[in-house]
């Protein structure tokens, strides 16, 4: 952890932090999911099918976000508004 | 700052009036809430105490974007940080003439439900904190309701047309009590999703025991520790709470929740001008070293009780808006105060539309914009540092497309799918739902490419947006946090700056057994500024001796474990042995 530990005169050890990092960063994002998955099995019936599925739209999702943050990346601002503007118009179209 | 760049408003000065109560007879007078040298203050007279001024925010222009109202082209309200509830019926008439605060119980003027419901369990304490208003060394009365009123209350809370989601418990220290395990175990089985205890960390502390109370009361269905953590300095306890030492405590509490797997503790601080401001920099660094265990931290600025003078007030106040840049300064810049932070109202919509897709019950944060300010950490895939979750999403536009994806929707949680029903009975119900499930999974589809449309980053968020919208439970759900670390500044009122619309909005909600049999429901800060004191001298009992003396509130241990400790030592104090 980077930081600077300033000692006041009563003693006192402050801390200005310059890095928000934490040593288990990779640990922690995948102990999240880990925990989904715990409770999922827990609360429903295990379904092969539906484990599928759902690892099949998660996997979708994940290469459709890669995609878009490149895409994003290409146009610029103005054009980035423009095709949020028709995509927001399609998501809610007929809702 | 952000959407208000461009338009007219950081140059008009702030100007609101409304009510409030005065801080020597707590009768209900008129108030402005007015911009003054780039500060927001609250100003009110009391025809017979006379003027009262009070900061409300140290940054007008902070306070302003809060209170900005995103219009249309036609005028009309696009959305605002002040947010519409859908408040339970009233539990009692209105019969004080003045109005809101006088009527809780609660009355027809509240516009929020209750999201969090509390239940003070004791006021017995092991600390006698200087600025804590309910301990029985304080009142000179014992105030523990019993195992029946406890039930009864809890009854009250989830039979509501709208039922509290989360409960926690308070106190004096909850944990004294020695039925606690029994009383997590009665709040899970009336379905509460949520089961929270305020501490400073007594029963899960303890030398003999602690361990295996722990894993006890986490087996019996408690969720969350709402921890009591000033710093990690023991001088700072010393000024806060008297007590010498008090870090290895806090940390036998974290050890002993790490063993069990009670992986879910959010840190209390109080945050006192000149005593804890100072250490808000150290806490967040204790959270991301513990961050298997550590959810969140909560920064309290302190409410002030009893009569004080303007120096005193100029002394001692602190707002929101002072924790979030004291936050801003101690990490670096790294959490910044014009971009990170947003009015805990501010996800209402987005909760509502999480709720009904995957058909859990709602939690509703339609306090007012007034009440608390939070912002996540998420870990960021490239740099493995914890950063604002508004590097990941564009927050505002996510939200704006969840206001107008639930002002789409929203008829239809009112209206579920039946088609088939009329005609087929309950063969067409069956029908039905299965409807239900298809609308609900092109929903969630639409839903989730609205939100991917505004990712900025890969990682794991989206994947967990994904599974929870999916899998449709509360665990789900609840995991979020625990791939987050949540930072929030919740500012409760006292007499000298409370806002009658902040308090007709509260979601934190206490309830009280009444020994009539009702159950009295009365909102967070008026329960400590107003009525506090009247209730608990219908519901007190009489101190004994035994009770009085029960603890050494200069070392936080019961007088007992204190002389257990001592014969451990052949006879000898800690302090003495040079350990203390």
């Amino acid at each position: 952890m980077v930081d600077e530990v300033i000692e006041t005169k009563d003693g006192l050890k402050l801390r200005k932090l310059v890095e928000l990092k934490t040593s288990t960063a990779e640990e922690y994002q995948n102990a999240m999911i880990d925990r989904v998955e715990y409770f999922k099995e827990k609360n429903q019936k295990k379904s092969q099918f539906n484990s599928t599925i759902q690892n099949a739209v998660v996997q979708a999702m994940s290469t459709i976000l890669d995609v878009k943050i490149q895409v994003d990346k290409t146009l610029g601002e103005e054009n980035l508004k423009k095709v949020h503007e028709f995509l927001d118009g399609v998501l809610l179209f007929g809702l | 700052m952000y959407h208000l760049d461009g338009t007219d408003v950081l140059d008009e000065k702030y100007y609101r009036k409304t009510a409030s109560v005065c801080p020597e007879c707590l009768e209900r007078i008129p108030a402005v809430v007015q911009e003054e040298d780039g500060k927001i203050f609250m100003v009110k007279n009391c025809p017979e105490h006379g003027d009262f001024k009070d900061i409300i925010s140290s940054n007008a222009k902070y306070y302003k974007w809060t209170h900005f109202q995103m219009k249309k082209k036609d005028g009309t309200i696009a959305w605002q940080f002040e947010k519409d509830g859908e408040a339970n019926p009233a539990d009692c008439t209105s019969d004080d003439e003045r109005g809101c605060p006088y009527n809780c119980g609660l009355c027809s003027e509240h516009l929020s439900t209750c999201t969090l419901a509390l239940i003070d369990l004791t006021n017995r304490c092991n600390f006698n904190c200087n600025f804590c208003y309910a301990n029985v060394q304080k009142s000179g009365y014992l105030v523990q309701p019993s195992l029946e009123e406890i039930d009864r209350i809890m009854k009250h809370f989830r039979s509501k047309p709208i039922p509290a989601v989360a409960i926690m418990f308070t106190g004096g220290e909850p944990t004294v009590r020695k039925d606690f395990p029994e009383i997590c175990k009665m709040a899970k089985d009336y379905g509460f999703k949520e089961v929270i205890v305020a501490t400073n960390g007594y029963g899960f502390q303890k030398k003999n025991g602690g361990l295996e109370w722990t894993k006890k009361v986490y087996e019996m269905g408690l969720d969350t520790l709402y921890l009591q953590f000033d710093g990690i300095n023991n001088a700072t306890y010393e000024k806060t709470r008297g007590i010498k030492n008090l870090m290895p405590y806090k940390m036998r509490v974290v050890e002993n929740c790490r063993k069990v797997g009670l992986s879910s503790i959010n840190l209390v601080a109080t945050i006192v001008k000149g005593i804890t401001d100072i250490e808000v920099g150290n806490i967040i660094q204790f959270a991301l070293d513990n961050i298997d265990v550590v959810r969140g931290i909560t920064f309290q600025p302190v409410s002030l009780c009893g009569r004080i003078t303007a120096e005193e007030m100029d002394e001692l106040r602190i707002t929101n808006a002072d924790v979030i840049e004291e936050i801003e300064n101690q990490t670096g810049g790294k959490i910044r105060m014009d971009e990170a932070w947003y009015p805990l109202s501010t996800i209402v919509e987005f909760g509502r539309i999480i709720a009904y897709l995957a058909d859990v019950e709602p939690v509703e944060f339609t306090c007012s914009p007034d009440c608390g300010f939070a912002t996540y950490l998420v870990v960021d895939p490239d740099t493995q540092e914890m950063v604002p979750i508004i590097d990941y999403f564009d927050p505002l536009k996510v939200i704006d497309f969840a206001n107008r994806f639930w002002e789409k929707v929203k008829h239809k949680e009112k209206q579920p799918i039946k088609f088939f029903e009329g005609m087929l009975g309950d063969i067409g119900k069956t029908l039905d739902s299965g409807l239900d499930f298809l609308d609900k999974t092109q929903l969630r589809a639409r839903f989730l490419l609205g939100i991917l449309q505004y990712t900025k980053k890969p990682g794991k968020l989206m994947e967990m947006f994904s599974r929870l919208l999916m899998n449709g439970d509360w665990e789900s759900i609840s995991s979020f946090t625990h791939g987050t670390l949540l930072l929030s500044s919740m500012h409760f009122q006292d007499a000298y700056n409370m806002d009658i619309e902040r308090v007709k909005r509260c979601i934190v909600h206490f309830g009280v057994a009444m020994p009539d049999g009702s159950v009295k429901e009365v909102s967070f800060c008026t329960m400590n500024t107003i009525h506090r004191e009247s209730i608990e001298k219908q519901v007190a009992k009489k101190i004994t001796q035994k009770v009085r003396e029960e603890f050494d509130t200069t070392r936080g241990q019961t007088r007992e474990e204190i002389q257990q400790e001592v014969a451990q030592n052949g006879g000898m104090r800690k302090t003495e042995l040079g350990e203390e």
